[in-house]
């Protein structure tokens, strides 16, 4: 499309768009700079040689030497992982076809199932945390892994089930009835027509529901045994003796292997076709 | 879905792989995250064989909170005096044995024996401090010697305290001269005006790190733990500790053993070898509050035993809290009333 | 069969999918919110065991003017964060579902990687940007070295800011799942019958994504109530939000009923408000058709 205006009378609304296409990609990246502002910030101290978090002493490499070092932070954050992403599948799975079932069906009960849904999001930490631990001590459940993700679950698969309900807002019915009409079976035409169309809401849940599992503090303490402590509650601990940029550098380290992880899995798509 | 057929095997292996491998006996041990340095934890289990499960909070509440819940089975917990307090009234810890812990001779006097638990029953201290104030001495030139000095109109925003609703109304307490460990409504009605000015006054409430508003220049002033105190002194020899004249509290961190512990000869033997003077003195190396084991004080260098937020010198009027019961939901109501109105 | 009433009533195998979610939430939900619920009504002891006697003192307490001026504080930041939170993340989630397809999910990842960090030290490295000696300031001083250094952390802005870096993304994520699906085709008509941008934006793009930005607000106008840990750590704790208030009573209070009537009240106007706004919706949805 040219860019100089024509004499054409429809001259305006191409670069019209193009203005807005501009000023939106500019905000954007406006919008990154303020969300990787701290990130810098928290990168740039994991070379700081104080311990202190807060001035700037000389250039080290000591505290990733440090992390690597300390096997309980490695284990606290490997069970990090672990607990998000087995939380984020189960999230996923529960909040997708919920969310579904609850567009696709109109029954009884539904406005409370779905106030239901929405309670956990709502509910203090502090609440969940406790009663969900006097509901385990009373059942008898040693806590671990499984009771930190039962309650992750618990806080995150409503994100899901919310991100997911967005999007079928408006999906045009004709698509699953196209797909009866071919012979699917219900469950066919779930799987193969609306989870493909459902795709950027589900990994925007899943996202939100990783996120959500990976930083959690609370719920966590009070369903976690000494095997399953993840990665926040051993940073919270720390507040005793003082954070230092230990964790800095971990953070560092696990921003990279991301970054790390997305090259590498375009490479792979890449090799695949 | 062609990465999900990844994804799941990856998992499978991660959680496989953090699956413990078991291992002969263990000690199940929850305190604060690093109060207890690794090397003392490595050396106990080379020298035992004894496996240490080390599971971390921040807080004495959230100790209290989860084993009152019904959570966790632990051989070994970390509070301070008034949490084992909480624990010996609620019958949640079991006697010690004397005859297991021949290293209770290296303790100083002074901290056995305290109110929280008068006849050294249950409890073996393990570190101590104290709150008092901090002065950055470049910006405050005028002498700070108690609570009525710090909140002064002049430091208006300038300063830093505890987020803590008992520590506030104890330090009205004390600047009212009645005592700290029996609350009244009437005694609080006191406190209340008090209280009411010094909110107004404050710029940070932070009880984590507190030191972080101080070393960043955001406040001159603070009421902080002496552990703070003492990393700030290291940091910066302008930072100096006060012990209120008014008095302050102290508290001592305590090793105690559940009532339900599982391995309670492990707990022994844990104790036993923190109390030892070379373990202890790796232990005031790593963090600067008072050690009360006087055989570990005697290997301390005299930097170390220089530091006045560590080893205050003199003899200051130090108290320790008591459990008060239901009066610390008073005192939660008057903060948060008095805190909202600002 | 008729697709339409097919659409209306499940059956017994739709029931059954259903079954899963139903479950978890009456154990992990339902559940331990009643053994709250039963708390609420209960006496704490001199040791702060929670007593089984039956009482109404917990929520006559509730009902003290102090906790409904907090109660009004937390709804106040909450709703001034999901206003900006949209007016900031709405053009980016646009931008990103208007991206080539290639670039949306690393354009997805890429907002919520920061946050894959440790919450303290991405809050610390804020307090290191907006102290007074910090970054900001600094930069300030560069451009303009006369000027008096802004004092931000420890007041109300700095809460702001800190409470719209964390929810961004629960605003971002949800609108790009709308803005993803919007038709061009639609957009292209639009413009063909000579709207302008703002036009177009207002009555076309805005009311296709309106589900999106619901589902946003909802995600984090709910959540950024009860929060509390950013408002202490960069607001300096000086005023007690509701979030803080609930968790003391567990903690340093330690009086479970009181915290489980007030967790009760909190949740149970949640509930109705939210019950309330669903009927109202489906009425809407059924004059509209």
């Amino acid at each position: 499309m040219p860019a100089t205006p024509t004499a054409s009378p429809r001259w305006r609304f191409p670069s019209g768009i193009r203005l807005l296409d501009l000023s939106l990609t500019g905000w954007t990246a406006l919008v990154m700079v303020f969300l990787y502002l701290p990130i810098v910030v928290l990168v740039a101290y994991s070379f700081n040689s104080s311990r202190l978090n807060i001035v700037w002493e000389s250039f080290t490499f000591a505290w990733y030497q440090h992390v690597w070092e300390n096997g309980p932070l490695l284990r606290a954050a490997q069970n990090s992982l672990v607990i998000a992403c087995v939380s984020t599948v189960i999230s996923v799975l529960l909040g997708t076809s919920g969310a579904w079932l609850l567009h696709r069906y109109r029954f009884r009960g539904a406005r409370s199932l779905q106030t239901l849904v929405a309670v956990p999001m709502v509910m203090p930490e502090i609440l969940m945390g406790i009663s969900l631990l006097i509901l385990f001590a009373t059942a008898g459940r040693g806590l671990g892994f499984a009771t930190v993700i039962i309650g992750h679950v618990t806080f995150s698969f409503p994100f899901v089930l919310v991100a997911v309900q967005a999007r079928l807002k408006g999906l045009d019915p004709a698509m699953e009835e196209a797909a009866l009409d071919l012979g699917a079976t219900p469950l066919q035409a779930f799987t193969l027509v609306i989870v493909p169309c459902l795709r950027p809401a589900i990994v925007a849940g899943a996202l939100m529901a990783f996120t959500l599992s990976w930083d959690e503090l609370i719920v966590t303490f009070f369903t976690t045994s000494a095997a399953s402590a993840t990665l926040p509650i051993r940073v919270f601990g720390m507040a005793k003796v003082g954070l230092n940029p230990m964790l800095n550098a971990l953070s560092a380290i696990f921003i990279v292997a991301t970054a790390g992880f997305v090259v590498f899995s375009n490479y792979l798509k890449k090799l695949s076709r | 879905m062609k990465s999900s057929r990844l994804l799941f095997p990856a998992l499978l292996a991660l959680v496989v792989s953090v699956v413990p491998a078991h291992a002969g006996a263990e000690l199940n041990l929850f305190g604060w995250s690093e109060y207890v340095p690794q090397s003392v934890l490595d050396g106990f289990t080379k020298e035992t064989g004894i496996k240490v499960n080390f599971e971390t909070y921040a807080s004495n509440e959230e100790l209290l909170s989860k084993l009152v819940a019904g959570g966790g089975s632990y051989d070994l917990v970390q509070p301070s005096d008034y949490a084992a307090e909480v624990m010996i009234r609620q019958k949640l810890l079991a006697p010690l044995d004397p005859a297991l812990l021949p290293n209770l001779k290296n303790l100083a006097p002074e901290f056995r024996h305290r109110a929280h638990d008068p006849a050294g029953a249950y409890t073996v201290p393990y570190m101590s401090g104290t709150v008092g104030i901090v002065v950055n001495t470049e910006k405050v030139k005028i002498p700070v010697k108690g609570y009525g000095d710090v909140f002064s109109a002049a430091f208006k925003d300038r300063i830093v305290v505890l987020n803590d609703t008992r520590e506030i109304v104890t330090w009205a307490l004390y600047t009212l001269h009645r005592p700290i460990n029996t609350i009244t409504p009437e005694c609080l009605a006191a406190a209340r005006p008090v209280v009411a000015e010094w909110v107004k006054l404050v710029k940070v409430f932070d009880s984590d790190s507190p030191k972080t508003a101080l070393l960043n220049g955001d406040v001159d002033i603070g009421i902080v733990w002496s552990g703070e105190a003492a990393i700030l002194w290291k940091e910066n020899k302008k930072f100096q500790y006060v012990i209120p004249a008014e008095g302050a509290h102290q508290f001592i961190d305590v090793l105690a053993i559940p009532a339900n512990a599982k391995n309670r000869e492990a707990a022994h033997k844990f104790i036993d070898y923190i109390l030892r003077p070379e373990v202890s003195v790796l232990i005031s190396e790593a963090f600067p509050y008072t050690n009360p084991n006087l055989a570990a004080r005697k290997l301390l260098s005299p930097a170390q035993l220089a530091n006045p937020a560590s080893y205050p010198p003199g003899s200051p009027k130090l108290e320790t809290f008591r459990d008060i019961g239901k009066a610390a939901a008073d005192i939660d109501r008057l903060v948060t009333d008095l805190k909202s109105a600002r | 069969m008729t697709p339409a009433t097919d659409r209306r009533t499940p059956r017994w195998r739709a029931r059954l999918l259903l079954a899963p979610m139903v479950a978890w939430l009456v154990l992990f939900v339902v559940a331990p919110t009643a053994i709250l619920f039963v708390y609420s009504f209960c006496e704490r002891d001199e040791v702060g065991r929670v007593v089984f006697s039956f009482t109404l003192e917990n929520y006559r307490r509730v009902a003290d003017p102090v906790y409904l001026r907090i109660f009004n504080r937390s709804i106040g930041y909450a709703g001034l964060t999901t206003l900006i939170c949209i007016g900031v993340g709405y053009p980016v989630a646009y931008c990103i579902g208007r991206a080539r397809e290639a670039w949306r999910q690393r354009l997805l990842l890429l907002v919520m990687v920061p946050f894959w960090t440790s919450f303290l030290i991405r809050t610390y490295a804020w307090i290191t940007i907006l102290k007074q000696e910090g970054l900001l300031n600094g930069l300030v001083h560069q451009f303009a070295p006369g000027a008096a250094p802004f004092e931000l952390l420890y007041t109300p802005t700095a809460v702001v800011i800190g409470l719209v870096y964390a929810y961004l993304p629960f605003m971002i994520l949800p609108i790009y799942g709308s803005v993803e699906k919007l038709d061009g085709a639609l957009i292209e008509a639009a413009y063909d019958l000579g709207a302008g941008p703002l036009r177009v934006f207002s009555s076309v793009i805005i009311p296709l994504t309106l589900p999106g930005i619901a589902a946003g607000t909802l995600l984090v106008f709910v959540p950024a109530v009860g929060m509390f840990a950013i408002t202490d750590l960069m607001g300096g704790a000086r005023v007690p939000l509701i979030g803080n208030v609930i968790q003391n009573q567990f903690l340093q209070a330690r009086d479970w009923p009181f915290g489980a009537a007030l967790g009760a009240v909190f949740m149970g106007l949640f509930a109705v408000t939210y019950w309330l706004m669903l009927r109202l919706g489906a009425r809407e949805e059924e004059t509209a058709a």
